[in-house]
């Protein structure tokens, strides 16, 4: 072993010094290494005229930078209106919605609640949630199959509740509603497709549109595997469920979850667990909880309990 | 041996350099201060987004003047409903409490429990056209206490 690193060092090392002795290159002598000569050191431009020089150069330098950040911010707020910052920091928390299927009742409070709230467009085609009836009905006597069919229906986005199904109640081997919104992607489609940066995923967990940004190309909308956007009809936007940003950063639930009679929609702070907290609950009863089509490697954040396979 | 650049080149590096200047100049002003603070966007976004105005006030806001009858909701079955899920929109009557919040009808029981397959078994459920037609919910059950008989 000594005597590998000893031809080691016979080969490569001129200048080093190992600490231990041993048939080693002697020692450089110091005359030998290189010494930079008197004149260079005296063709340095270290005169007081240059160094006069040099500290206008530096000062008008800074004046020319402070200026025009100042005139950035003058052009800033011709521009766009800024807003006073206010207390709350998005890199602070992480937002997560959970719904817990079983739960569901369909009553379609959520659903009107987003609309008044949001002042989303009335139509049948605007929704930032909305409520999903599933109906599989038994399987034909001899088929061998497991199910029948599954119908989906969602009149008017389940705002003002169900009507009958069309399915008579015998031949319904199982139903329930499935609330829609937002996933909450973590590697969202929307945010990746938008040309101008108009869409975007905050630090705290939602997925937001800027209104001002928005040139209404519509690409997000198409992007969305979940169909959760739509073009806003009067602002000719993209819009989307913003989570109730407005509300959650007033420490106030998203409107649906504040309506929502048996709290089959669960909201809460991953960042600050309280006691009793109904999401760190529900992610703790419910360990089987899964996303929507995860397969899209979108990552869905929003969580459902109870999930039959057949939602997609 | 120095280098010639033909002029027609020097004039194309110059108009080359000008345009660049010029777009890197725009650039300088026009990119929003806040942009890139958080990600590929406009950071002033977010707090734009966020000085929306509100319609719901919250539960919070509801037992500041009622908290009577939201703790005695608290003790029975429908202690998961918010006062809002029934009496709609409260941020203007909690601004000001002159502005009456809306009116119930007969519509805001059915729409929870009308019987229906999809509804989860837990809920009760009653069929309206067969559940004592010609009543009022409210003749026989109390929706703050409806495990009581009025």
């Amino acid at each position: 072993m000594k005597k590998l690193l000893e031809l080691v060092l016979k080969m490569g090392g001129t200048g080093y010094q190992p600490v231990f002795g041993g048939n080693l290159p002697p020692k450089i002598a110091t005359s030998q290494r290189p010494v930079p000569s008197k004149g260079h050191f005296q063709s340095l431009p270290l005169g007081r005229r240059s160094v006069l020089r040099a500290l206008t150069g530096a000062l008008a330098g800074a004046l020319t930078l402070s200026l025009s950040r100042k005139a950035k911010a003058a052009v800033q707020k011709m521009l766009v209106s800024s807003h006073t910052p206010k207390g709350y920091d998005p890199t602070k928390h992480k937002w997560l919605m959970a719904i817990d299927v079983d739960r569901c009742i369909g009553c379609g409070l959520c659903v009107e609640a987003c609309k008044t709230e949001n002042a989303v467009p009335v139509g049948p085609n605007y929704f930032r949630t909305w409520i999903e009836r599933y109906v599989i009905t038994r399987p034909e006597p001899g088929s061998g199959e497991m199910r029948g069919e599954t119908l989906v229906d969602s009149p008017n986005g389940g705002m003002h509740g169900f009507p009958p199904s069309l399915v008579p109640k015998e031949q319904i081997l199982k139903s329930f509603y499935v609330p829609k919104l937002c996933n909450l992607c973590e590697h969202s489609p929307c945010s990746q497709v938008c040309p101008v940066g108009a869409t975007f995923d905050t630090p705290d967990g939602a997925v937001l549109v800027d209104p001002k940004y928005c040139i209404g190309c519509g690409f997000c909308i198409q992007a969305c595997p979940y169909g959760c956007r739509f073009m806003n009809p009067v602002t000719k936007t993209a819009e989307k469920c913003s989570l109730c940003y407005h509300r959650i950063t007033r420490g106030l639930k998203p409107a649906c979850v504040e309506v929502c009679p048996t709290e089959a929609r669960v909201f809460g702070d991953l960042k600050n667990p309280v006691a009793n907290d109904p999401i760190h609950r529900f992610i703790e009863k419910n360990k089987a909880a899964q996303s929507l089509k995860p397969h899209l490697g979108t990552a869905p954040r929003v969580l459902y309990a109870e999930l039959d396979k057949e939602v997609r | 041996m120095r280098l010639h650049i033909p002029p027609q080149i020097s004039r194309l590096l110059l108009l080359t350099a000008v345009i660049v200047t010029l777009y890197l100049t725009a650039r300088y002003f026009l990119t929003p201060q806040s942009f890139g603070m958080y990600g590929w966007y406009r950071a002033v976004a977010l707090d734009e987004i966020a000085a929306r105005p509100t319609t719901y006030a919250g539960q919070k806001a509801c037992d500041e003047c009622h908290s009577e009858v939201v703790q005695r909701l608290a003790k029975y079955e429908h202690k998961t409903v918010a006062c809002e899920s029934c009496h709609g929109t409260g941020q203007a009557h909690a601004e000001n409490p002159d502005v009456s919040v809306s009116k119930l009808t007969y519509s805001h029981c059915v729409r929870c429990h009308e019987a229906d397959p999809a509804r989860p078994k837990w809920l009760k459920q009653v069929k309206s056209k067969e559940h004592y037609t010609g009543q009022r919910c409210t003749e026989c059950h109390v929706p703050h206490q409806p495990n009581e008989v009025p």
